[in-house]
């Protein structure tokens, strides 16, 4: 699952003692554990982080990357002065002392004022720093990958223990490893500080009582939970080598871990890491090297499945504030939104007709890509504006809608009409599948099990071909040059093949299809807008407001989340079965986790719960994409910041934005945000 | 009850987001008195121990303590300033040992005074002293308010907020809970106590507050509490 691992152990030299098999058996356990301390220390912190503050620090990854190239630069300083020995020595320290800082700030500057929202916020907002980060990494150090980071000799070169020959590094790696988990158990368990960490997991409103300022607590953890992951990076980067990509490909690792030893679980960071970087790396890659990315998702869903607090992990209280819609924020009546909609619908209608002319048909092959991600993160915002479903994993259908897509115009037939009919299709059955599965479990999990399917996915599409012996999906570059026809049974027309004339203006294939993609969106407005109307709608809804009471009025939510849940999947397929008509081909980069991230950001960029909010949100992003490419080529710096201070400053959205203005204009001073239930009072306590 | 109250709580109002709780509450505790507050569910009870506490800020009115003004100061503050609230849910850390739970008080707690020592208060709830290496999930009802009651006394507190702690015992545990709560007193701690059940709060306490829908509507001694038939029965719906 991580690219590239590289073997950490040099071929052995031949038994003297020990029989080939038995040497060979402790080569390959010594690669897994050596994989495996690197994810301790990973899981470790963001384990810890989400036990004490209820953070899921999607940036974890980045401060591990982050704590790599920290290192490289202090041992390029450092070796021409005082050796190479030293310097590392001194990279070990001096990286992760920085990096805990930065994660110190970023507590204390951001986490910290959003404690007492939904864990929502969290997520997003540490996503918009894996936006930011990646992109300082960028600037700094350039995106070319780099060779391992240069280490002593004494640490390095094999050594032979018990007549079989084994790399020093690993020793060092597992040593070094050992003894600082051993070191961060300890403080947590026998120091006050461990104690008082410990508590403030379990009840954070009891330890403010008894006197004990946990506050101050939390940037120390978060900056103790950085550092690890910063070792963890110089570690492993000391034999991989180190690349801006390192840390989004350690987070999903690391999730899968936390989930398993359970959620805020330090002993099972420490168990799950070992474990699953033996499983991967001594047995899966070596017996099942097809399917070894797919195995530990499985497990992962399993385990949120049968027990969701993982093998070491105490159940969490639920909730913890509401998730901020954007409705009620309208600053305009519904019959004027529903006029100026209509009006946009209009103007969007006769843009195409204006390509060539007025401007560049860029833009229409720009709108239409962002008329797609519109639908998409419609079908998004109604489970998790409308149900409170906070999916991780919505890619996943746009994934599949794409893949099958392509599939079917590949290896079936040509024909446009049946691959989205079957695409729909089995969008709605695996919907219900992961709905069936996923909706059982709440909250975090839920967020945690829909990741889980995504990247099962993800694997799935790249590793498939090879567990076949034929070719699907194309494996890793995906299927490319997929063209296709509107009809049915080889009869049907090519949109490429056409040029509309309507008077003076000429529409081409791409023109024609802004139509299509515009059609869809509006139809899934009205389609969902209807369903939320009706009883149905209001059933959600009161589910979202109060589970259990839409529980006592007999309605099962359960029933009702998935069937919502299958509406969002069907219309995210089609998303992204359009995209395939339009783009003519798929990787796997279109499953990618980020690309569920960076729908979440357009959902809140927008307005949650709104319905034409992330439609907004989609055009604003890609607006705003658009227009930083032009001045900087860092525009997801850009973006990110942008994005971090919208999740902090204006969590309703755009479409709050008005109304938001008005208040602070109106009443001088008062810039207070919305009082936001705190979690520190919990719902049924009232005397 | 002497000239300058330790507590006191002078025409508060407060509540959650929109919805008022307390109207106008207004209430002394002296130095060394237990003092009970009693009323039906929902009264305002524990809105009142958390306004003290600053679990809640009051929306008007002020709350002293010791002659300082402490409306609006959060948790960690009043709790640093002596003031130990004991909630109704008694919130034991449940995967702390008994001990962990002592130890984190005395971490915590009053500033300026040294509260009891775990040993000693060990000797003092001996059940407890059999089970120090227990999680605090582990014990029983009981226990476990003992244990608050040891939290708050290992903290140095010179005012403990108990919040309903007979609540849910079986009446043989009652009597114990209510000897710890003589015992704290005895020590020179000044209680306030929140009880739905009446007898519980006569019996204990030197004075009453009787609180109905947010608000004072009675004040007086146990004797007068207890023989005025018309108060528990109203406000109390109780016949002693």
């Amino acid at each position: 699952m991580v690219a590239g691992t590289s073997h950490l152990l040099v071929e052995g030299l031949g038994p003297a003692f020990l029989d080939g098999a038995l040497a060979i058996w402790i080569e390959r356990l010594l690669n897994g554990l050596t994989v495996g301390v690197g994810y301790v220390l990973v899981a470790a912190g963001l384990s810890v982080i989400f036990g004490v503050m209820h953070v899921i620090n999607f940036a974890h990854g980045e401060l591990y990357a982050l704590g790599a190239f920290f290192a490289l630069a202090v041992v390029g300083t450092l070796t021409p002065i005082f050796g190479g020995g030293i310097a590392f020595v001194a990279a070990l320290l001096i990286a992760p002392l920085l990096v805990g800082l930065v994660g110190m700030a970023m507590e204390r500057f951001t986490i910290q004022p959003l404690y007492g929202r939904n864990p929502l916020y969290h997520i997003l907002l540490t996503f918009g720093f894996v936006i930011v980060i990646t992109d300082l990494i960028k600037i700094i150090w350039g995106t070319a990958n780099r060779p391992p980071i240069p280490r002593p000799d004494v640490i390095t070169g094999p050594i032979s223990i018990l007549g079989t020959t084994v790399n020093t590094y690993s020793l060092f790696t597992l040593a070094f490893g050992g003894v600082l988990t051993v070191c961060v158990w300890a403080l947590l368990e026998h120091t006050r500080f461990g104690l008082i960490v410990r508590a403030g997991s379990q009840d954070r409103q009891m330890i403010k009582n008894l006197g004990i300022d946990i506050d101050h607590y939390y940037s120390l953890v978060f900056g103790l939970g950085a550092a690890l992951a910063a070792i963890a990076g110089i570690i492993l980067a000391g034999e991989r080598g180190v690349s801006p990509g390192m840390g989004g490909n350690i987070i999903i690792p690391a999730f899968v871990i936390v989930v398993l030893g359970g959620l805020g679980s330090f002993k099972g960071a420490a168990i799950g890491g070992l474990f699953v970087g033996v499983l991967e790396e001594s047995i899966l890659k070596v017996f099942f090297s097809e399917i070894a990315g797919m195995v530990i998702f499985f497990l992962m869903i399993g385990v949120l499945m049968v027990r969701p607090q993982g093998l070491f992990g105490t159940e969490l209280e639920e909730g913890g504030g509401e998730l901020l819609t954007g409705r009620g924020g309208g600053f305009l009546a519904d019959g004027t939104r529903f006029k100026l909609g209509l009006a946009m619908v209009a103007l969007l209608a006769v843009l195409p007709l204006l390509a060539g002319s007025v401007f560049s048909t860029y833009y229409v092959t720009l709108l239409v890509r962002i008329l797609l991600w519109a639908l998409f993160a419609l079908s998004l915002d109604f489970v998790m504006g409308y149900t409170g479903l906070v999916s991780l994993g919505h890619v996943l259908f746009w994934g599949l809608g794409a893949y099958v897509t392509s599939v079917v115009l590949v290896h079936a037939t040509a024909s446009a009409f049946v691959a989205l009919a079957i695409a729909l299709a089995l969008g709605a059955l695996v919907a219900w599948v992961v709905g069936y599965f996923s909706i059982r479990v709440h909250g975090v999990y839920f967020a945690m099990i829909t990741l889980a399917f995504a990247e099962l996915f993800y694997r799935l599409v790249q590793d498939v071909d090879a567990a076949l012996g034929w070719e699907l999906t194309g494996g890793s570059d995906g299927l490319f040059g997929i063209s296709s026809y509107y009809g049915i049974g080889g009869v049907g027309i090519e949109l490429d093949e056409i040029a509309l004339f309507v008077g003076p203006f000429s529409l081409t294939g791409t023109e024609l299809f802004f139509y299509i993609a515009l059609g869809a969106l509006v139809a899934a407005f009205l389609i969902t807008r209807r369903m939320l109307q009706s009883p149905f709608g209001s059933v959600l809804v009161a589910i979202r407001e109060n589970e259990e009471r839409a529980r006592f009025l007999g309605y099962d939510p359960t029933v009702y989340k998935r069937r919502a849940f299958v509406v969002s999947g069907v219309f995210a397929t089609l998303a992204g079965s359009l995209f395939v008509f339009e783009q003519g081909f798929v990787t796997p980069g279109s499953v990618h986790w980020l690309k569920s991230g960076e729908l979440i950001v357009m959902v809140l960029l927008g307005g949650m719960g709104t319905l034409f909010g992330p439609i907004l949100g989609a055009f604003a992003f890609f607006g705003l994409e658009e227009a930083l490419i032009e001045y900087t080529d860092r525009w997801q710096l850009v973006l990110g910041t942008i994005f971090i201070l919208f999740v902090i400053f204006l969590p309703r959205g755009l479409v709050s934005l008005p109304e938001k203005l008005a208040s602070l204009v109106s009443e001088r001073g008062s810039n207070e945000p919305e009082p936001e239930p705190t979690a520190d009072i919990r719902p049924g306590e009232d005397d | 009850m002497s000239a300058d109250p330790m507590l006191s709580l002078s025409h508060v109002d407060a509540g959650y987001g929109e919805t008022g709780i307390l109207t106008d509450v207004s209430l002394d505790v002296g130095e060394g008195e237990v003092v009970s507050l009693v009323g039906r569910n929902g009264a305002g009870k524990t809105t009142t121990l958390r306004s003290i506490v600053g679990i809640v800020e009051p929306t008007a009115g002020s709350i002293e303590y010791r002659g300082d003004a402490i409306t609006g100061l959060d948790a960690v503050d009043t709790a640093k300033r002596g003031i130990a609230l004991v909630p109704e849910e008694r919130r034991i850390f449940p995967e702390l040992t008994v001990r962990e739970n002592l130890e984190l008080a005395a971490y915590g707690g009053a500033t300026d005074a040294d509260g009891l020592s775990i040993d000693a208060v060990l000797d003092t709830f001996e059940n407890l002293a059999d089970r120090t290496d227990n999680d605090g999930a582990s014990l029983s009802g009981g226990e476990q308010q003992m244990l608050t009651i040891g939290r708050a006394l290992v903290s140095g507190a010179d005012c403990i907020l108990l919040d309903e702690p007979t609540e849910g015992l079986a009446p043989y545990i009652v009597q114990d809970v209510m000897n710890a709560v003589r015992d704290l007193n005895e020590r020179g701690i000044t209680v306030l106590l929140v009880e739905q059940n009446v007898h519980v709060a006569l019996e204990l306490a030197d004075r009453n507050y009787v609180l109905d829908r947010g608000e004072i509507v009675w004040e007086g001694g146990s004797s007068e509490l207890e023989a005025d038939e018309d108060v528990l029965d109203r406000y109390l719906g109780v016949s002693l």
